[in-house]
C-alpha cells in the first residue's frame, strides 16, 4: 500500500506546488474562510516581525499564536510553503497509519461478537469484510491530502495545517494504543487551539477499550486508568505552558492566546455563528450569550460519552465535527479534517438518508460564500445578512451531515444485534426512528 | 448667502443680489465678497425673463448682470461649507474666491435670507444650521482673529432668534422679525408671477440706495429703517455686544470699502530703511555654510544597506528546555535500549 500512497502523496504536492506559484495565491491567502483571526499567515509574519523589532507581539491585537509557533516559524519562516506541504503530508501519513490500525481492530472487535453469536443471523451483508477495507486508508489519505478545502487552506499558508497535523499525530497514538504519547499529543493540541479538550473523553474510551477496563463508574480500574492518563495530560499541558512562559519571559500569551478564543472580540465574518451574533449583539448581553456560545461546543461530550461508550472512534469522528462547526474561529481547514474520515464509515452509506441534499447544500454554499463576499463588500448591493445566511446554511448542512451519519450507525449497530428484517409484535414490518 | 432653492423662492436670491449690489457699489470688491446661492433664477426654466432677477415689480431694476461673481452655487450652499468659510477649516484645494481671507483688522457683513424657525435657518430644504452653530461659529473666528467687527443681518420668519446666543465680543445683529413673527413678502409681480423681494431688504437696499462712499450715516439710522406700519413685522437688533456705540458706526464701515487716504507731496526714499533693515541682521547667528540637500540624507548609507538581521532568538532556555522534553518523550516511547543505536 506504500506506492499508491506515495503517488497520492506526490499528486497533492503538485497541486500545491503549482497553486503556489500562480496568482491564485493572493487571492486564496484573503478569504476570510480560509484564514481567520487565529491562524492568518498575514498574522504569523506580522507578529515575527514585531518580535524583530524588539516589541512583544501580543502586545497588541494582531497575534493570537501560541509561543510554540513563534518558535517554529523563526527559523523556518523562509520555508514557510515548504513547512506547510510538509505538515500536510504528515497529516494524510498518519491519518493513512492510523486507520490502517484501526481497521484491525474493528476486525478484531467483529470477528470476536460473531464467535460470541452477538449478531442476529441474517446481518451477513452488514458485517465488514477485509477485502472492502483494504482500500479506506489510502481513501482517507485521499480525501486529506485533495479535498480543495485542505489545498485552499495550505495555499493560504494557515496555521490551522498544524493544528491538524498535531490533531492526526493525537489519533495515531491513541489508536496505536501509548496512553502517553496520546496524553502529550492531546495536550499540544489543546494548548494550540483551547477545543481538542473535548478530544479527551473519546481518547480515553478507546484506551479503556483497548486495556479492556469496563466503563462502570463503580469499577476501580476504570477510575484509575482515568487518573493515569488526566495527570499524564494535564502534566504535559502545564508543562508545555510553563515553557512556552521561557520564550518570551511573560505569561501575555495566555490572555492573547486563549483569552482571545474564549471572548471573541473579534468579528471578522467568517464560516461560524459567532461573527454575526456579536455583531448585534448589545453591549450587556456579549457576556451571557458568549459563555451561552463555548458552552455549546463543550456540552454534547457527556451525552455522546454516555451513547457511544462502544464506539469511541466514531465519538471522535462526532466530537471533532462539533469542534469544527462552534468553535469561534472555524475555517474550511477544520471542516477538512472530520472529511478525511469520511471514508471509515462508508459501510453506512445505505442507511445515509440525506446525502444527496447535504452534498448539494454544501457545494453550493462553498460557491456562493465568495459570490456573497463580493456582493456585500465590492459591489454594495447585498449586506451582512446574505452571507450570513449562507454562513448558516452551510453549518446546517454540517451539522445534517454529522447527524444522518450518526443515525446511519445506530442503525446498523441495531440491525447487527437485532437483525435486519425488523417486526414490531403483531408481525407487521417495522422501521427504525431516531427520537 | 441664499439659503432656498426652487423657483417660488425667487425673493430670497433677490435679496442676496440687490445687498451685493449695494454692497459692491460702495467699493467693496469680488475678492473680498463670498456670494452663495442655493439656486439659479436667472437660467430657471421657470423665469419669463431669462438671465435676469429683477428686485423691484414692473422691472425696473435687474440686479443680475454680467460682474455678478457667485462662489457657492447650488448644492455648494450646505451648512458645512458656510461654517467652513467661516471658521477657514477648509480643504487646501478651495481657491481663494472660496475662501474668507480676513484677519484681526476685517470688519466682515454677513447677510442671510431664506426660510427659517424658532432658532433655526433652513438650508436647501434638507437641513437646517441652528442660532447654537452660528454662535459657536462665531466664537471660532473671535478666538482664531478673523473678524474685529462683525455685522450680522438675517431676513427670514423669526429672525431674531438666530441672534439671541452669540457670545463672542464685537457683533452687531439685525434681523426682520421677531421671535414669533413671520416676515413677509413685498409685492409680486405678475410678469413673472413670483414675489420679487422680502419687505425688510427691500426697505433696506432703498436706506442703501441713497448711502455713498462719503456719507457719514449711522447704524441707528439703520435700525429704524421698516418700521412696524411698513414692514407688518417688528424688526429687531442686538448691539450689547459691540464696544462702539451704535451712534459712532458709519454704514460703510460695513456696507462699503471706504481707505482713508492722504494725499501727500513728499516724497521719501526707501533705501535707507532697506539698508538699515540689512545691518540689523547680526552676522554670527547666520550658518558659516548652508546644508546641501544631498548631505541631509545618508544615501550612500542607505543604498548599501545590508538586510537587517534578525534581532531576536529564542532563549537559550527555552530550546533546551523543548529539546530536552523531545527526547524524553521519544525515549519514553520506544525504550532506552534505542539509545545506543543513537550513539
Amino acid at each position: 500500500m506504500a506506492a499508491p500512497l506515495v503517488l497520492v502523496v506526490l499528486a497533492a504536492v503538485t497541486v500545491r506546488a503549482a497553486l503556489y506559484r500562480s496568482s491564485l495565491a493572493v487571492f486564496i491567502a484573503e478569504r476570510v474562510e480560509v484564514a481567520s483571526p487565529l491562524n492568518a499567515w498575514k498574522r504569523v509574519v506580522e507578529g515575527l516581525a514585531l518580535l524583530d523589532l524588539g516589541v512583544s507581539p501580543y502586545s497588541g491585537a494582531i497575534f493570537h499564536e501560541t509561543p510554540l509557533i513563534i518558535y517554529l516559524f523563526h527559523f523556518l519562516i523562509e520555508y514557510a510553503e515548504l513547512v506547510f506541504m510538509i505538515t500536510d503530508v504528515l497529516t494524510a501519513v498518519a491519518l493513512y497509519l492510523a486507520i490502517q490500525d484501526f481497521n484491525k481492530v474493528v476486525f478484531k472487535k467483529q470477528k470476536l461478537l460473531i464467535e460470541l453469536d452477538k449478531y442476529a443471523p441474517d446481518v451477513a451483508e452488514l458485517i465488514q469484510t477485509p477485502m472492502e477495507m483494504h482500500y479506506i486508508p489510502l481513501k482517507v489519505a485521499l480525501f486529506y491530502l485533495l479535498n480543495p478545502y485542505t489545498v485552499m487552506s495550505c495555499v493560504a499558508k494557515s496555521t490551522c495545517a498544524i493544528n491538524n497535523s498535531v490533531i492526526a499525530f493525537f489519533i495515531l497514538a491513541t489508536i496505536k494504543g501509548s496512553a502517553f504519547l496520546s496524553a502529550v499529543f492531546l495536550a499540544l493540541a489543546t494548548y494550540q487551539s483551547l477545543y481538542p479538550l473535548t478530544l479527551f473523553a473519546p481518547a480515553l474510551l478507546y484506551l479503556l477499550q483497548r486495556q479492556f477496563i469496563p466503563v462502570k463508574l463503580k469499577s476501580k480500574s476504570f477510575w484509575l486508568y482515568t487518573m493515569q492518563y488526566a495527570s499524564l495530560y494535564l502534566c504535559s499541558l502545564v508543562v508545555i505552558i510553563c515553557l512556552s512562559f521561557f520564550l518570551l519571559n511573560s505569561w501575555d500569551f495566555i490572555p492573547s492566546v486563549y483569552g482571545f478564543i474564549l471572548s471573541v472580540p473579534d468579528l471578522t465574518p467568517n464560516i461560524g455563528l459567532f461573527w454575526y451574533f456579536f455583531a448585534e449583539m448589545f453591549e450587556h448581553f456579549s457576556l451571557f450569550f458568549v459563555c451561552v456560545f463555548q458552552i455549546n461546543v463543550f456540552f454534547y461530550t457527556i451525552p455522546l460519552a454516555i451513547k457511544l461508550k462502544e464506539h469511541p472512534m466514531f465519538f471522535m469522528f462526532v466530537q471533532l465535527a462539533i469542534i469544527s462547526i462552534f468553535k469561534s474561529y472555524p475555517t474550511v481547514g477544520d471542516i477538512a479534517l472530520y472529511m478525511a474520515f469520511l471514508p471509515v464509515w462508508s459501510h453506512l452509506y445505505r442507511f445515509l438518508r440525506n446525502i444527496f441534499i447535504l452534498s448539494c447544500v454544501l457545494i453550493f454554499c462553498s460557491f456562493l460564500f465568495p459570490v456573497l463576499w463580493h456582493l456585500w463588500i465590492y459591489a454594495g448591493s447585498a449586506n451582512s445578512n446574505f452571507y450570513y445566511a449562507i454562513t448558516l446554511t452551510f453549518n446546517i448542512g454540517q451539522i445534517l451531515l454529522v447527524s444522518d451519519y450518526f443515525y446511519a450507525f445506530l442503525r446498523r449497530e441495531y440491525y447487527l444485534t437485532h437483525g435486519l428484517h425488523l417486526t414490531r409484535q403483531d408481525g407487521t414490518e417495522a422501521m427504525l426512528v431516531l427520537k | 448667502v441664499c439659503t432656498s432653492r426652487f423657483w417660488f423662492n425667487y425673493r430670497h436670491v433677490a435679496n442676496t443680489l440687490s445687498v451685493y449690489r449695494s454692497v459692491k457699489r460702495l467699493g467693496i470688491p469680488d475678492s473680498h465678497i463670498v456670494l452663495m446661492l442655493a439656486d439659479d433664477m436667472a437660467c430657471n426654466p421657470r423665469n419669463p425673463k431669462p438671465a435676469t432677477v429683477f428686485s423691484h415689480k414692473n422691472m425696473e431694476l435687474n440686479v443680475y448682470g454680467d460682474d455678478v461673481e457667485v462662489d457657492y452655487r447650488s448644492y455648494e450652499v450646505t451648512v458645512e461649507n458656510f461654517l467652513r468659510v467661516l471658521t477657514g477649516r477648509i480643504p487646501p484645494s478651495t481657491p481663494r474666491s472660496k475662501r474668507l481671507l480676513s484677519d484681526d483688522r476685517s470688519n466682515i457683513l454677513i447677510y442671510m435670507t431664506g426660510h427659517g424657525g424658532n432658532g433655526f435657518l433652513k438650508f436647501q430644504d434638507s437641513e437646517e444650521i441652528t442660532n447654537v452653530e452660528l454662535a459657536d461659529a462665531f466664537e471660532q473666528m473671535w478666538q482664531k482673529r478673523r473678524y474685529n467687527e462683525l455685522l450680522f443681518i438675517i431676513d427670514t420668519c423669526q429672525g431674531a432668534s438666530m441672534y439671541e446666543r452669540f457670545y463672542s465680543p464685537n457683533i452687531m445683529a439685525l434681523a426682520s422679525s421677531q421671535v414669533g413673527e413671520d416676515s413677509l413678502s413685498h409685492q409680486p409681480d405678475l410678469g413673472i408671477g413670483v414675489h420679487l423681494m422680502d419687505r425688510y431688504t427691500f426697505y433696506v437696499l432703498e436706506f442703501l440706495e441713497e448711502i455713498h462712499p462719503a456719507s457719514q450715516t449711522n447704524m441707528n439710522d439703520l435700525f429704524q429703517v421698516c418700521p412696524k406700519s411698513l414692514c407688518v413685522s417688528t424688526p429687531g437688533h442686538r448691539t450689547d455686544l459691540f464696544q462702539r456705540d451704535p451712534q459712532n458706526v458709519l454704514i460703510t464701515d460695513f456696507f462699503g470699502s471706504v481707505r482713508k487716504v492722504e494725499i501727500t507731496t513728499e516724497t521719501l526714499s526707501l533705501d535707507r530703511d532697506v539698508a538699515a533693515v540689512e545691518s540689523k541682521f547680526p552676522d554670527e547667528e547666520l550658518a558659516t555654510e548652508p546644508l546641501k540637500y544631498a548631505e541631509q540624507l545618508p544615501v550612500a548609507q542607505i543604498i548599501h544597506q545590508k538586510p537587517k538581521q534578525k534581532d531576536w532568538h529564542p532563549p537559550g532556555g527555552f530550546i533546551l528546555g523543548l529539546w530536552a522534553l523531545i527526547i524524553m518523550v521519544f525515549f519514553k516511547t520506544y525504550g532506552i535500549k534505542h539509545m545506543k543505536h543513537v550513539f
